[in-house]
């Protein structure tokens, strides 16, 4: 509880400075290079492609979905993915990585997270905006079911921003935890639902496994909107899955908080 | 004013523990369990003492006397382990003279950067800019990203931005030893013209004893963590030349 209040207190005292410093570190990213903002479309541009690629011309799988055509299926899913990604390696590093205002000046390292998972939903709005444009573009305008994005998005930043408060603070204690958190990136990408649909899995167990994954929630959450047409209420035992989920990392995030604040600018 | 406004820094029964352990391994599993074994080194052992405003004191102590940790628990960087601290009033610390910088904004970006994590806001700052980029002297490469600066340059934009802050508390560790000649003088001017204003506290590290002498009233010589002397400026340094 003591922990919420300083969380609170410091992120009350950084005030508009979050907002400051998420842009300025989506300046840093994207200034260094001559393409600059470039870069931010490149990436997911390429990586969309390379899975449109193998699926479709490779394996021969890639059918169209629900009348969509499997591009635009893949970029519906792959949408918040992109900041997921970001926020799993990022969040993890976000304390390291600021070493340079942690050990040196009286900063609020709680803060760190919130900025940092800013700058990347930064990124996102211009990657949405690009989709619905897309998408507008091959013939589905915008429909009611696009209300629903706000919520998702949400969703997904509030816990991507605890994640971020936990993995950060414990990976600034030790760097093992955040070489784990990359060894296993690949393998959280496979085993959530952005490559497929989870529904259609026929094991059970594993199907509700998969929905304690808040990547799948968010991921399938942006196909519904975009694909599925469906309401996120429709799918309470999902949201129950995540909220459960995101209740761990709180207290997770609150336990580091609390025990490790102290150590961080000794050890960093 | 009250004589208990007056304190501004307030150290009591302070102490500061560093675990070392023998391994990462070994770090890591000490932060869910204390039985681990580690040794504990106290940079700041029990101590206590009271710094009021307009008092300019200077530490003295070899390396290891636990000077830059008081100065990192002042600042608000590091925790104490054990005992209060109190510090009232608006903190310039020449600790690291790069604190808060980032080497891929330019110049002129980083003293917004860094006068905005001190609290101040845009107007306050644009007031401020022309009196640190004139100290500063770094010339054309105000408008260049801060990896292009020479350490040197590096330390004047940051002692730049320090000394005109207006600060309540400056505290000062081994800063004037930055740059060339001609730039420790004009530290030197700059520090003793904020020093002329009755408000101002400073705290002074140094291993100049010379410097100490010119700039401060007040000497608390440590060894290890703990207070040896408190007093006069002209004994501090005594006391310490005879423990030698």
């Amino acid at each position: 509880m003591e922990s919420i209040k300083l969380i609170i207190e410091e992120h009350r005292l950084l005030g508009n400075q979050v907002f400051k410093l998420a842009k300025s570190e989506l300046i840093k990213t994207y200034r260094a290079s001559a393409l600059g903002w470039a870069w931010a479309l490149v990436k997911p541009t390429v990586r969309i492609f390379v899975f449109w690629f193998a699926f479709t011309v490779g394996l021969r799988a890639g059918k169209p979905v629900e009348g969509y055509p499997y591009i635009l299926w893949l970029v519906a899913g792959f949408l918040p993915w992109f900041y997921m990604q970001d926020m799993l390696n990022g969040g993890a590093g976000c304390v390291r990585k600021k070493k340079h205002l942690v050990t040196k000046m009286r900063f609020p390292v709680s803060t760190i997270p919130t900025f940092v998972s800013l700058s990347f939903l930064y990124v996102h709005w211009l990657l949405l905006a690009i989709t619905i444009v897309l998408f507008a573009v091959c013939g589905h305008m915008p429909d009611i079911y696009y209300l629903q994005i706000p919520f998702y998005m949400f969703i997904m930043f509030v816990f991507f921003t605890v994640w971020g408060l936990f993995s950060g603070l414990l990976s600034a204690i030790s760097q093992d935890f955040q070489n784990l958190v990359r060894s296993f990136t690949q393998a959280i990408f496979w085993m959530s639902g952005v490559m497929y649909n989870v529904d259609r899995i026929h094991n059970h167990t594993a199907r509700i496994l998969l929905k304690f994954n808040p990547i799948t929630v968010v991921s399938s959450g942006y196909r519904k909107v975009f694909i599925y047409k469906q309401w996120f209420w429709e799918d309470p035992v999902e949201l129950g899955c995540f909220c459960i989920t995101l209740l761990v990392f709180t207290i997770l995030a609150l336990w580091a908080y609390k025990h490790l604040r102290k150590e961080i600018p000794d050890v960093l | 004013m009250g004589k208990e406004n007056d304190v501004v820094i307030r150290f009591d029964h302070v102490t500061k523990e560093y675990k070392l352990y023998k391994s990462e391994r070994a770090r890591f599993k000490g932060l869910f369990s204390d039985k681990v074994p580690h040794k504990i080194n106290k940079a700041v052992n029990d101590m206590s003492f009271e710094i009021r405003r307009g008092d300019a004191v200077s530490l003295i102590g070899r390396n290891g006397a636990g000077k830059s940790t008081i100065l990192k628990i002042i600042t608000g960087v590091t925790y104490p382990t054990a005992g209060e601290v109190e510090v009232n009033g608006k903190i310039s610390a020449l600790l690291e003279l790069s604190a808060g910088f980032d080497a891929n904004f330019t110049g002129r970006e980083n003293i917004y950067l860094k006068c905005e994590l001190m609290g101040f806001t845009k107007e306050e700052i644009k007031r401020l800019e022309p009196a640190i980029i004139e100290f500063a002297d770094v010339g054309d490469y105000i408008d260049q990203p801060l990896r292009s600066y020479s350490s040197g340059m590096k330390a004047r934009l940051g002692f730049a931005i320090s000394v005109n802050v207006n600060p309540d508390i400056l505290i000062i560790d081994e800063a004037l030893s930055v740059g060339d000649k001609r730039f420790r003088k004009k530290c030197t001017e700059r520090v003793r013209e904020i020093m002329s204003g009755d408000d101002i506290t400073l705290l002074f590290v140094t291993h100049s004893l010379d410097a100490a002498m010119d700039f401060c009233k007040r000497g608390i010589v440590l060894e290890k963590g703990v207070k040896l002397f408190d007093g006069e400026i002209n004994e501090a340094i005594d006391f310490y030349n005879a423990r030698d």
